[in-house]
């Protein structure tokens, strides 16, 4: 990511020194307590998943026990950590990871390949599909769930994988996303690979794709976060263990009526981990590309 | 179209009507998954929901044909006054959300663009709610509000030293709503965070020098710098936060289910309730036909918005 930064000139910057030393003081001091603020839950999930007693858990957290623990043990990950039976959330963490690969693959795939015929293509109507992909993208996911519920219902899709990923690949906001960088790159591009006889289909594939990994990386952790999150829908649509997601399963902690919170905190941390690694994974190209299109996007 | 009459001799060894055709083709084949999915998933049922929402149309098939209905669905829904309490409980929650959310977002981007030790590890921490499902910001929050004895409560208690009353933050209807609006910001403020910072980083340094040069001071130099180049951010994450206020529900649904009393009755909850609990999916179609006009009249003064402040 670029480093900017609001340029002082060197001399101004020792006349008011002392008036920039203090503000540097509470600049940081602000952030240090907004740092707090953000991070210290977490920090409280993470320390509580490795505490043994249930009981003493929410008591610790009103203190500063509940950012440390003397004694940490993985008991509650093996509890949860499971593949069948009653708390398998070892088997929901995997069908929520089936469910993230297929999509995102398959998005930044059918996205990705729409995008460049909108922005480099000559075929036909293609200001009509985009004009038309700006606007569904004003459709929001929850005023189209009713009547998808009774269609795939009807096509017997009910708690299948199937049914929490395709609905899902095509999305008008990645077709834009990649629509905007593919346009952004010079045409020269296209045309001498043109004159070199290569396909369309080839350009994309050997000369687009390889440089669009900043758009990839930041589809790749936008539909990796909506898909790994999605709790409406798999509702909807899940009535068995078979393809039920890890976020659906941690929900059920809460219709009980004593909440076993240690069983909960670490079934949360272990939906964590893959997010934060896809997260880590490709940071330094997300928020460099955010800047280019999240305005206008 | 400027290709091929820029296409060299040795490639137009090959007909060009042939070449055309595959490219078309092609082209065609790159289109066809994202409009076929597109069409499927999103157009059909979303045309379908305007239909639906004129019917009868039950959760489960019933021997008995399903009826058109008009508009009777949704006079039925405009006469319902948990609709109503429904609609004003979001209006509360955006009229909470947005300064809490919005303006913390906006403080900590302007902290985090000057220039300071570790900027981009405090930037990488602001995200981390972000990432994480509302599932697990439901647990996390979930025992921060324990009553009486969560660490909430303790926290209070031992700062007023026992004088001031636990707060049963999720089970009184005064606090309700405002306990989902707390956690709702945590989590959702970092993406307002990096939008703020990625309109802040558009704002050409030369702008800054001449606003130099001219003696503003810092507190000018924001009021008419910054706050003009930000307009256009401010009215995208303003209308993003108000969108997302009125689809409210993962929250509602786990932590309280709409209670106590209806004071955090969502629209969201609303419409999934009389679909899947009540099954009157015809109904909850009419609702979400108004959710759709809602959003979309938010979005239209968006677009509104931003084209007066000429972007």
């Amino acid at each position: 990511m670029s480093d900017i930064a609001i340029s002082t000139p060197q001399a101004q910057m020792t006349r008011t020194h002392s008036a920039v030393g203090s503000l540097r003081i509470v600049q940081t001091a602000c952030i240090l307590v907004i740092a707090l603020v953000i991070v210290s839950p977490l920090f409280m999930l993470l320390i509580a998943s490795l505490k043994d007693d249930r009981f003493q858990i929410l008591a610790d957290m009103g203190s500063f026990r509940a950012f440390w623990v003397s004694d940490p043990t993985f008991a509650n990950f093996a509890e949860v950590g499971n593949f069948s039976g009653e708390l398998a959330f070892g088997r929901y963490l995997l069908n929520s990871l089936i469910i993230l690969a297929l999509t995102v693959g398959s998005g930044l795939i059918v996205n990705s390949m729409a995008g460049f015929v909108l922005a480099w293509g000559s075929v036909r109507g293609r200001a009509l599909i985009l004009s038309l992909v700006i606007a569904l993208y004003v459709i929001p996911q929850e005023s189209i769930i009713m009547p998808l519920v009774i269609m795939v219902s009807r096509a017997g899709m009910t708690d299948t994988f199937a049914v929490q990923i395709v609905p899902w690949i095509a999305s008008p906001l990645y077709i834009f996303l990649f629509y905007q960088f593919f346009a952004q790159l010079p045409k020269e591009l296209v045309e001498a690979a043109q004159i070199d006889g290569a396909s369309i289909f080839r350009i994309y594939r050997s000369i687009f794709l390889p440089l669009s990994l900043p758009a990839l990386a930041t589809v790749s952790i936008l539909m990796g976060i909506e898909s790994w999150n999605q709790y409406l829908w798999p509702i909807l649509v899940t009535q068995t263990d078979y393809a039920r997601p890890i976020a659906v399963a941690i929900a059920t902690f809460f219709g009980q009526d004593s909440i076993y919170w240690d069983r909960a905190m670490a079934a949360s941390v272990l939906m964590m981990l893959p997010i934060l690694a896809l997260y880590l994974a490709f940071q330094r190209w997300f928020v460099s590309s955010f800047v280019g299109s999240a305005v206008k996007g | 179209m400027t290709l091929q009459q820029s296409a060299q001799p040795a490639v137009a060894a090959r007909p060009a009507w042939r070449r055309d055709k595959s490219r078309l083709f092609q082209e065609i084949g790159m289109l066809a998954p994202a409009v076929a999915l597109l069409t499927i998933f999103l157009i059909v049922p979303f045309l379908l929901s305007f239909w639906t929402a004129m019917t009868n149309q039950p959760l489960v098939p019933r021997p008995t044909p399903i009826r058109f209905v008009g508009f009777g669905n949704f006079l039925r829904i405009f006469r319902d006054d948990l609709f109503w309490t429904s609609l004003w409980n979001v209006s509360r929650f955006t009229f909470w959300i947005l300064p809490v959310q919005c303006g913390l977002a906006f403080a900590t981007a302007l902290l985090l663009h000057q220039k300071m030790p570790f900027r981009n590890l405090f930037r990488g921490l602001f995200f981390l709610p972000a990432i994480t499902s509302m599932v697990v910001v439901c647990v996390i929050w979930g025992t921060l509000f324990q009553y009486p004895t969560g660490p909430f409560n303790q926290v209070i208690g031992f700062l007023s030293g026992g004088t001031i009353e636990p707060i049963d933050w999720l089970g009184d209807p005064n606090w309700a709503m405002f306990s989902i609006v707390l956690l709702s910001a945590w989590q959702a403020y970092g993406f307002q965070m990096i939008v703020y910072l990625a309109g802040l980083q558009s704002i050409p340094d030369e702008l800054y020098d001449a606003a130099r040069i001219d003696g503003a001071n810092a507190l000018q130099r924001f009021w008419h710098v910054t706050m003009p180049g930000l307009r256009p951010t401010h009215v995208f994450v303003l209308v993003i936060t108000t969108i997302q206020a009125f689809k409210l529900y993962t929250q509602v649904a786990i932590l309280t289910q709409g209670g106590p009393k209806s004071s955090t009755e969502t629209v969201v909850h609303y419409m999934v309730r009389s679909g899947f609990e009540e099954q009157k999916l015809g109904y909850a179609s009419a609702v979400s036909v108004i959710l759709f006009l809602i959003v979309l009249v938010i979005a239209l003064l968006q677009r509104q918005l931003l084209r007066r402040f000429d972007v």
